[in-house]
């Protein structure tokens, strides 16, 4: 199979496994991914032509933390690099842009965090309205919460699909060698679970973890210079919402379905989504709004419900199709990140194998 | 390979220690429809938006791009936020420019912003604690440094604050204007981090900026004059490391390198009309003329002492007044990077460089270890 | 873990938002007993917005009054609240459509119970007795059961509303961190020494980052208490919420012998500037052992906390050339 100058692929991943607390600096989770994946190519840290990094530093409530991460991907001799305070899969995003650029060959992508030193509540509800939100501590678990409620009482799901959800996922999670969470979970055990920000339970919602992930992007032939197996990203795409709940329909998610267009999602069968779900809930209505069907496995790492590494969780998503794909389980699928409460922002990678 | 980028609106709000008037919202759409209007354009005609500034604690604002984005007409398209430190102003024009120079999107705002008065920058830099140094406290070491090794006398800096802020009563959107500026003045007021004096340092403001950049067969449904982005760069460096020369940081050096290689500069104080430097502090001017090979080593203060760096000297240096005059830490890059596009265009008012046909936009963040500039130019192959 | 190794810090600060020609209004209104919206394209918005939500664009400033009573449209229970929420029992965030408004505004219900919450349920907002123009100056109860408050209307507007954040960060010492407390609480510095090039940091970070390789308890090494100052500045203290200090100080590196990073952040309070140098040798005078406090040393801290010693003196030794530090100066 040949490629075009301009198709970019993955040559490379690692991810830390999804902790409840790292005991070590955000660098040190890191530093082994990136000297993972820079090993897996054979590739010089130098030649890599551009780094990109997503991290949140108020997250840990630390300003600057991203600056000591670059103590992690390495910056001696200088490096091109840049950082966003997103997600690592919109790093990723900003290196696929740069290398369709068509100038440069190869990008090392990573996204890290620490949730756990911090107040994950109190964090995202510093993410809402400052003026008519934030001071009521109007964190993502209520919006979640409020959501799951107009799915319920709307009849588009009921409690024991949503504990279905959840106990597919702590299946999956238990063969997942990342997961943090892998208890088992039955159906009775769901329900007998108490409303924690009812109608959701602790089961409904994602963990908070801390971990790290890295990719290396390559371009063109480069790709089967940098490995044998390469998964072509054949479209990003990501779209925002309005931040006000009373402004949209919190039962469907209309971004989600217009990056779905923008990538051509459904130009050729979804073998496996890898979806930002942070409660049970989501999985609906990205199901929905990304029109999968009975022919798509969802989320069979498990998902963010049995780890969720801020910050890295959406480029785990990318990762864990790359991996489906690299292992022949797959030949196109999607990943999604999300960004804000109540799935405000979202973004879409289709990528496909070779094979 | 990628095709070309041109700025086509520019917007900035007045800078202020305080925008008692205004929410952060209004802030940003202040310079945002400035820039729109500017290109003629409406939030309609945008294909994607990117957005910068420093830490969140600043305003206690978690991701702003989320809370910010229906104000910046955001709804439906793609928004992303860039942080880079102090350089972030200037690596979101840069990540701008990425966007429309990968085909990927034609039309691009981008916004910087800061609102310092919501919070204390330098109670944020020291994560909350006691004893904080602040910018200056790490810097001016590294200024002594280069102080011993240039062998400049010390009026330089004071010059540079007087240079700047005299440049600066010609920018109404300038957050100081100084009257009175004298290098008396400068010389006595208070030592804050030796050799620094009070009028050697930035202030502290609030301000937004914004820039449209569209693609080339876009250009002209906007009717001003479009600055073209001839070349852009960025290098990163640890902040410490034996070896590490603090001075002239080598990412600074490899950074103009990268930039005039693909500007196709040689004789970047020749070819280069005109500069917005990130000056912070006054003896960074000295020190990235030199840092950035504009001239040789220890010869940048003698540009400044020779009045080279003066509106109307032979390598005009912060034109608009520069860092100095106004800081509103996540836009000043920006702001550096859209006043040579000002140069360029011929839109820089009454401290327009006659004739500016190539400026340089540059700013640096962290402990001088990140490095973002661009090359603009009124035509599309100036050389 | 002991007491000593765990970090336990509230990051806060009150920040003051200008709060603009729309949230004004908003927020002058909840402190002089009353809900204001605002009139854009036909709609009435609660809160009300600066601009047309549907197209960014600049709106009329048309304000409505609305409520006070309202439908909740959706609702959670927050049976655990966190620090921040307006509780800390059990209560209700609510989307509310108050009447005459066609959006729905995010607020809090005190119903006392889960099983007083519905959707569709009707609330009236419980103005509270201090009001100062905030979103938290009111809450909502289930319809007939707010108690009245008198209202004095306000005679400023609004022009800023105050935001008190904490963030409280809770972790432990990084175990080289933890290692590096130890050694001074018995009188050692310890460094780590790259295996790679024998670069010896201080304090350690666990890794080096010039190489790329993670460091543990194998490679740590111990350095002198004396060095050379390799870098100084005079500190004027800028006052912010939080800063103790008030008088000038020097702030200097120092490389300690045996080390190739200086030690940052070390403050001296008894040389003036004009005694201080670089190239100066510098003794740390510790303080007695079960005296000294190492409690500032978080997991990023880079230096070695005022608390572990009594002074740095110089130590008489003639000073090292400049020059031969230029590696090392930061």
């Amino acid at each position: 199979m040949s490629a075009n100058d301009n198709d970019i692929a993955i040559v490379a991943f690692a991810q830390t496994p999804s902790y409840a607390h790292f005991n070590n600096s955000e660098p040190e989770m890191i530093m082994p991914l990136v000297n993972d994946v820079i090993g897996q190519t054979g590739l010089d840290r130098h030649d890599i032509d551009f780094t990109i990094a997503g991290s949140c530093d108020y997250l840990s409530g630390l300003p600057f933390a991203f600056v000591m991460n670059i103590d992690a991907v390495g910056a001696w001799p200088p490096v091109y690099e840049s950082h966003v305070e997103m997600d690592g899969a919109f790093a990723m995003f900003e290196g696929f842009v740069r290398l369709k650029c068509g100038d440069i060959d190869t990008a090392l992508v990573s996204g890290s965090g620490k949730s756990s030193p911090g107040s994950p509540r109190i964090f995202t509800a510093l993410q809402s309205d400052p003026y008519v939100m934030a001071p009521l501590g109007v964190d993502h678990v209520s919006l979640g919460a409020i959501q799951a409620r107009m799915l319920l009482e709307a009849g588009t799901v009921t409690e024991e699909e949503l504990g279905a959800i959840a106990v597919r996922c702590r299946e999956a999670g238990a063969k997942n060698p990342y997961a943090q969470i892998t208890d088992a979970l039955s159906l009775e055990d769901y329900l007998a679970q108490p409303l924690y920000n009812a109608p959701l339970r602790q089961a409904d919602i994602a963990p908070t973890s801390d971990g790290a992930a890295a990719l290396i992007l390559a371009r063109g032939k480069k790709a089967y210079d940098l490995c044998d197996n390469p998964v072509w990203i054949r479209a990003v795409d990501h779209r925002m919402e309005s931040h006000h709940p009373g402004l949209r329909d919190l039962t469907t998610s209309v971004s989600t379905r217009t990056a779905a267009g923008k990538v051509g999602l459904h130009d050729g069968p979804v073998d496996i989504a890898e979806l930002n779900t942070l409660f049970t809930h989501e999985e609906v209505i990205l199901c929905e709004a990304l029109g999968l069907g009975d022919g798509t496995k969802i989320n069979p790492s498990g998902g963010p419900l049995v780890g969720n590494p801020t910050m890295a969780v959406g480029l785990t998503r990318v990762i864990e199709v790359a991996r489906a794909i690299q292992n022949g389980e797959a030949r196109r699928g999607v990943a999604h990140c999300s960004s804000g409460s109540a799935l405000q922002q979202n973004l879409l990678v289709v990528l496909e194998g070779d094979k | 390979m990628a095709r070309p980028a041109a700025v086509v609106g520019i917007g900035q709000t007045k800078y202020k220690r305080r925008r008692d008037e205004l929410s952060l919202e209004g802030l940003v759409r202040e310079a945002a429809l400035r820039a729109l209007e500017d290109a003629n354009l409406e939030f309609s005609d945008i294909d994607a938006i990117v957005i910068g500034k420093a830490p969140d604690a600043l305003e206690g604002v978690a991701m702003p791009e989320l809370s910010l984005a229906d104000s910046l007409g955001a709804i439906g398209k793609p928004i992303h936020r860039v942080h880079t430190a102090g350089s972030v102003g200037a690596s979101t024009a840069i990540s701008a420019a990425n966007l429309v120079e990968s085909g990927m999107y034609d039309t691009v705002l981008t916004v910087c912003y800061e609102k310092q008065s919501e919070g204390n920058a330098t109670w944020a830099l020291s994560g909350g604690k006691s004893g904080g140094q602040g910018a200056g406290g790490t810097f001016a070491p590294w200024i002594m440094k280069y102080i011993q090794q240039s062998k400049a006398p010390e009026h330089i800096g004071w010059k540079v604050a007087v240079k700047d802020r005299l440049n600066a009563l010609k920018n109404p959107y300038a957050h100081l204007h100084i009257e009175d500026i004298s290098i008396e003045k400068v010389r006595e007021s208070p030592m804050l981090w030796a050799p620094l004096h009070f009028l050697e340092s930035c202030p502290s403001s609030d301000g937004a900026a914004a820039m449209v950049l569209t693609c080339e067969d876009k250009v002209q449904r906007s009717p001003n004059k479009p600055a073209w982005v001839i070349a852009h760069a960025k290098r990163t460096e640890f902040g410490q490391f034996p070896g590490r020369n603090t001075v002239a940081p080598q990412a600074g050096i490899d950074c103009a390198k990268a930039l005039y290689k693909k500007a196709g500069i040689t004789n970047p104080r020749e070819q280069i009309d005109c500069a917005e430097l990130y000056v912070p502090f006054s003896w960074y001017e000295p020190m990235w003329l030199e840092g950035h090979l504009i001239c040789e080593e220890n010869e940048g203060w003698k540009m400044t002492d020779a009045g080279d760096t003066e509106l109307g000297g032979s390598f005009p240096v912060n034109m608009s007044g520069g860092v100095l005059s106004s800081n509103p830490i996540g836009a000043s890059g920006m702001i550096r990077c859209l006043e040579a596009a000002n140069q360029v265009r011929g839109t820089a008012g009454d401290y327009q460089v006659e004739g500016a046909r190539v400026a340089l936009g540059h700013a640096y963040g962290g402990a001088a270890q990140y490095f973002a500039m661009w090359i603009v130019s009124s035509e599309l192959n100036p050389f | 873990m002991t007491e000593t190794h765990a970090i336990d810090y509230t990051m806060e600060f009150p920040y003051t938002r200008t709060v603009g020609p729309v949230f004004g209004p908003f927020l002058t209104g909840l402190r002089d007993g009353k809900i204001v919206g605002n009139r854009v394209n036909g709609r009435v918005l609660v809160p009300p917005m600066e601009f047309d939500p549907d197209t960014g664009k600049p709106v009329e400033l048309d304000f409505v009054e609305v409520g006070p009573g309202g439908t909740v449209v959706g609702w959670t229970w927050v049976s655990d609240p966190s620090p921040k929420h307006p509780f800390q029992h059990p209560f209700a965030l609510a989307l509310i459509t108050l009447d005459g408004a066609d959006t729905a505004m995010v607020h809090a219900v005190d119903a006392g119970s889960i099983d007083a919450m519905s959707t569709g349920m009707r609330v009236e907002p419980q103005y509270h007795e201090d009001r100062h123009g905030a979103v938290t100056d009111v809450h909502f109860v289930p319809e007939g059961t707010a108690t009245t408050v008198a209202i004095v209307p306000g005679e400023e507007p609004v022009m800023i509303t105050e935001h008190s954040i904490a963030l409280r960060i809770q972790e432990e010492l990084h175990d080289h961190r933890r290692r590096f407390v130890e050694g001074l609480l018995a009188g050692r510095i310890i460094g780590q020494k790259s295996p790679v090039d024998g670069k010896v940091y201080v304090p350690g970070r666990g890794y080096d980052n010039m190489n790329r390789t993670l460091l543990t308890e194998a490679d740590e090494v111990e350095v002198a208490d004396r060095g050379t100052v390799v870098a100084f500045t005079q500190i004027t203290p800028v006052q912010y919420h939080g800063q103790k200090e008030t008088e000038p100080y020097i702030r200097c590196s120092v490389l300690l012998d045996g080390a190739d990073q200086p030690v940052l952040g070390i403050d001296i309070r008894d040389i003036t500037m004009a005694d201080f140098r670089i190239g100066m040798r510098m003794q740390m005078v510790w303080k007695p052992e079960g005296q000294r406090d190492a409690s500032d040393i978080d997991n990023r801290y880079a230096s070695i906390p005022e608390g572990c010693y009594e002074t740095w003196k110089p130590t008489g030794e003639p000073d090292v050339d400049p020059d031969s530090l230029k590696e090392h100066s930061w």
